[in-house]
């Protein structure tokens, strides 16, 4: 078989020994990332991906290791939603409704044990969906033409904060911003400076990565000083060693949760914080004898479950498409991107090592997650007993060093400070910052290939309109932005705007 | 209402954006120019941030007077870090950025003076000398 083939390639990959340590490494980080309270995913992955430029990665290292970072803080969420009722990050909020009860029954470690395995098969599972789905997708895509890619642009940024329940307004606002924003500097086609209001260090317009760094890891900061620290009380973990048979009870949910999460993650916009919710609420109505909210085993697999087979399905719109479905997913683009990788259908052809070496390092990521989750659990409870005012400036002096080590200039330092306060005030004004990063990154790619479809047509906008994939996506993205319009209307938000996750 | 407040700075920045692109033409080559692009953008900007003046929905609670203080000290910090790792070097200005910050978000004195003469040290070891990312560690100010 093809897939079998490519896949078995895709392990010699990640079995290089760089490679293997990287997914240690990122394995590690990610689970600690997650587990501290207000870092998630998308932090996470902000803060290392100027370390990566740094060091010089290649592509697929690069991406095998942000991938371990993010399946990582999948994993870690959990573990201070369960020890401290306080999620380690926006994924892990449904966590909190069953795995802190159960620690306040002295089943601490039965709770830890079963939200790793049903972490484990979430991921393991989504993983396989990886497998066989996206090479089917990036088969489908490669009939698209420049009009169709356009549609595709306006669909991402129409969707992707859409079905969080937000102002549907400020989604696109915020998208409109990130394009403005992305058409700073010189223009690609005829050299024409842009916005550039005679400064030379904005000629080459604004670096996505210093911009990241500075929304989603500048902003962190801003809003961690806006409240008082919130101190959660620890709680002992009871007895020692997981009950088989507690774990046992949680497999079907777990199984359950698994396959709605990963459809969750696939939607666009979604992300992992829906899987999460959607797989508790289905769970839920299914087996809900009035245990759940108290303590119960499954309420405690099913969002854990849902939650990771999301960031692996969140994956597949991002590779095959170039089109990503979250906000950790987007944060990868940006560095694809700047690494002068295109995602997209063609990458399965063109860099069938990196495809396939990232797919299966997410296989050995998962083992090695189990390993670091289940007897080596102890590490991270005792990393929550940090306090924040020792962690926190650590982040920033790390986001500092990590974009200066690839600018070398202070101006990009003050660039990513002031991505800092715009992303803390949008986010305050109940924006997504998701949309502004897709903006930023897509932007050029998108006005390339509008100029290409209207000089085909010698500058008939009629073109946009014509492929009927164009017009599918057009009536897909209208269809999507109604739903979400309204959910809206309903006031039934079931995610917060929050990161993005 | 801060949704108006918004929707006037967009509305606002939209307008300026589309603005300038008037002045952006190319008179060879490309028949579209780098004018059109801004305008599919620009357009829909006013447009939206017209309406969320007109209808807004959300107000945005800011943090007490204490909170809005800390953020702006931690801004400062930000900013000052920013402008003088190089003059200073990475040692001292991530030391006073590491202290500072740990202070603001409620350090006791003597321990987060510890954290940051660990840290500020530490960091440069791990990726200056171990893992080889070129710091400046003492700035140009004493160089």
């Amino acid at each position: 078989m093809d897939i079998l083939a490519s896949l078995w390639d895709g392990f010699a990959v990640a079995a290089l020994p760089i490679n293997l340590a990287l997914i240690v490494a990122g394995c590690f980080a990610g689970t600690l990332i997650g587990a501290l309270p207000g870092l998630g995913p998308v932090n996470g992955v902000a803060i290392l991906i100027p370390l990566t430029f740094a060091f010089g990665l290649n592509p697929t290292s690069s991406m095998i290791l942000l991938s371990a970072v993010y399946y990582g803080c999948m994993y870690g969420g959990r573990i201070s939603s369960i020890l401290l009722n306080i999620p380690g990050d926006e994924p892990a909020i449904m966590t909190t409704l069953d795995g802190y009860p159960m620690a306040r029954k002295g089943q601490a470690a039965d709770a830890l044990a079963i939200s790793g395995v049903a972490s484990f098969i979430g991921a393991t599972l989504a993983t396989l969906g990886l497998t066989l789905f996206a090479p089917l997708l990036a088969n489908a895509a490669i009939y698209f033409g420049p009009a169709d890619y356009f549609a595709l642009y306006v669909m991402a940024f129409a969707t992707i904060g859409g079905i969080s329940g937000t102002d549907p307004r400020k989604t696109l606002l915020a998208a409109l911003l990130g394009l403005m924003l992305g058409t700073v500097g010189l223009d690609p086609s005829t050299g024409v400076a842009r916005y550039t209001f005679g400064s030379f260090n904005l000629y080459d317009g604004f670096d996505p990565i210093v911009a990241l760094v500075g929304l989603f890891a500048i902003s962190e900061i801003l809003f961690f000083l806006e409240q008082k620290v919130q101190e959660g009380k620890l709680v002992p973990p009871g007895r020692v060693f997981p009950r088989l048979s507690r774990v046992k009870e949680g497999l079907g949910a777990s199984l359950r949760g698994s396959v709605i999460g990963f459809v969750a993650g696939i939607l666009p916009g979604a992300g992992a914080s829906l899987g999460a919710v959607m797989a508790y609420s289905f769970e839920k109505r299914l087996s809900d004898k009035g245990t759940f909210g108290t303590g119960d085993p499954r309420g405690v697999a099913a969002p854990e479950a849902g939650n990771n087979a999301a960031s692996g399905g969140a994956l597949i719109p991002m590779l095959t498409l170039g089109v990503p479905g979250s906000g950790t997913t987007a944060v990868m683009l940006a560095m694809l991107i700047s690494l002068n990788i295109q995602p997209g259908p063609l990458l399965f052809e063109r860099s069938p090592d990196l495809v396939w070496g990232l797919v299966a390092a997410l296989y050995l990521a998962n083992f090695v997650l189990l390993i670091l989750n289940l007897p080596l659990i102890g590490i991270f409870t005792r990393v929550l007993g940090l306090p924040a005012w020792g962690l926190m400036p650590l982040i920033v002096a790390i986001s500092y060093l990590g974009v200066y080590a690839i600018t070398h200039a202070a101006f990009d330092l003050m660039v990513m400070v002031g991505f800092g306060v715009l992303g803390f005030v949008l986010r305050k004004l109940d924006f997504s910052l998701v949309p502004v990063v897709l903006g930023l990154l897509l932007g050029m790619d998108m006005e390339n290939n509008l100029r290409r479809a209207l000089s085909i047509s010698g500058g008939d906008f009629l073109v946009l309109f014509q492929s009927p994939i164009a017009l599918a996506i057009y009536g897909v993205t209208i269809a999507f932005l109604g739903f979400s319009l309204w959910l809206s209307r309903r006031g039934s938000s079931a995610v917060q705007a929050g990161v993005g996750e | 209402m801060t949704d108006r407040l918004a929707g006037i700075c967009f509305f606002l920045l939209a307008a300026g954006y589309l603005w300038l692109s008037t002045g952006y033409t190319a008179s060879f080559g490309d028949p579209l120019g780098p004018a059109i692009f801004p305008r599919v953008i620009g357009i829909p900007a006013v447009l939206l941030g017209l309406a969320l003046t007109i209808w807004p929905r959300h107000s945005a609670d800011w943090a007490g007077p204490a909170g809005l203080l800390r953020q702006a000290a931690a801004l400062g910090l930000l900013l000052g870090y920013a402008l003088l790792l190089e003059p200073l070097g990475f040692v001292p200005s991530t030391f006073a950025a590491i202290l500072g910050l740990g202070l603001l978000m409620g350090a006791p004195p003597a321990r987060g003076f510890l954290t940051a003469g660990i840290a500020a040290p530490g960091l440069y070891l791990l990726f200056d000398r171990l893992m080889g990312l070129p710091l400046p560690m003492v700035g140009t100010w004493f160089g």
